[in-house]
C-alpha cells in the first residue's frame, strides 16, 4: 500500500485513526508491516503490501 | 438456479469472482460516471477498478474485498497498470466500507454478491461468498446502502448494481430510506434478470 492511503483509512471498530509502523519499505511502497488502532490498540497486519482491515471477528473466523 | 450452477455456466475458477455481465455493465456506468477518488467495494478480479485507473477524471483507485485472492488479484492488476504509465489500484482488504474515513471518495461502485440462495444449499468457498446474497439477496447490499453515505464526499455518487433478482423496488426504498436520491445510468435484460446500475446522489 501506499503511505497516502494513511489519509483514507481508520480503525474498521470505532473510525478511530490508525498508527503505521512499517516493516519493510520499497520506495513509498509499504510491503510488510501493521496498522494500530490508536484507541482501540487492534492490530491489523500489511502483508504482501495489502492491509488487512477485516475486523477481529472476521480475521478469526479463517 | 443454485449459484453453483451460475458458476459452472459461466466456466468460472473458484477462487476469484471473473468478469461477466453485470461488470460489464457497471464498468460501463463507472466509464460515464466516475471522477475524483474512487472505491470499488467487492472488486473480485479488479477489472472494473481498471476501467476507473484508465479516466483522465479519476485520480486515485481503492479496490476492497473480504476475499483475499481478490485482493492480490486486484493488486497486481493495479502494478500493471501503473507500469503501463496509469494510475495503479491500492488493494485494501475490508467488510464492505467499514474501514475507511468519513468524506474519502468522490464515487463509490459496487456490485454486491446478490443471487438469492436457501441456506441449505449454500456451499462454503470463495465463490459463494462472491454470488450469494442471503435468502433475500439483500444480504450485502443492506447493509452497504445503510453505510456508504458517511464515506462520501458532498457532491459524491454510488453506483450501485442491482438484479431483478435482487428485487429493484425492496432496493429503491432502501436507498431512499437512507436520503438518497437514484436515476438509473444504464440497464440490460438478460434471459435470467435484468441488470441496471443506479446512481445514488444525496
Amino acid at each position: 500500500m501506499k503511505e497516502s492511503l494513511m489519509d483514507i483509512l481508520c480503525d474498521p471498530l470505532d473510525k478511530s485513526d490508525l498508527e503505521l509502523k512499517v516493516t519493510e519499505r520499497d520506495g513509498d511502497e509499504i510491503i510488510t508491516g501493521r496498522l494500530v488502532g490508536t484507541v482501540t490498540g487492534e492490530e491489523y497486519p500489511i502483508e504482501d503490501g495489502i492491509p488487512n482491515l477485516l475486523p477481529p471477528d472476521m480475521r478469526d473466523a479463517e | 438456479m443454485t449459484g453453483r450452477d451460475l458458476a459452472e455456466r459461466r466456466g468460472m475458477e473458484t477462487n476469484v469472482y471473473q468478469p461477466a455481465e453485470d461488470s460489464a455493465l457497471l464498468a460501463e456506468a463507472v466509464v460515464d460516471h466516475a471522477r475524483g477518488r474512487f472505491l470499488e467495494v467487492g472488486t473480485g478480479s479488479g477489472w472494473v477498478a481498471e476501467q476507473a485507473a484508465r479516466k483522465a477524471d479519476v485520480d486515485c483507485v481503492v479496490a476492497s474485498d473480504v476475499n483475499p485472492h481478490a485482493c492480490e488479484s486486484a493488486r497486481k492488476r493495479g502494478e500493471k497498470l501503473r507500469a503501463e504509465g496509469h494510475l495503479g489500484i491500492e488493494a485494501v482488504r475490508a467488510n464492505l466500507v467499514n474501514p475507511f474515513r468519513d468524506g474519502s471518495f468522490d464515487t463509490v461502485a459496487f456490485n454486491p454478491p446478490y443471487l438469492p440462495t436457501d441456506p441449505d444449499n449454500e456451499w462454503d468457498d470463495w465463490m459463494e461468498h462472491a454470488l450469494s446474497g442471503g435468502e433475500s439477496g439483500r444480504k450485502f447490499l443492506n447493509p452497504f446502502v445503510d453505510e456508504v453515505g458517511r464515506i462520501l464526499t458532498d457532491g459524491g455518487r454510488v453506483l450501485l448494481l442491482v438484479s431483478s433478482l435482487t428485487g429493484f423496488d425492496e432496493v429503491t426504498e432502501r436507498v431512499e430510506s437512507r436520503g438518497f436520491d437514484y436515476e438509473t445510468v444504464v440497464q440490460e435484460s438478460y434471459p435470467f434478470e435484468t441488470l441496471s446500475v443506479l446512481q445514488l446522489t444525496k
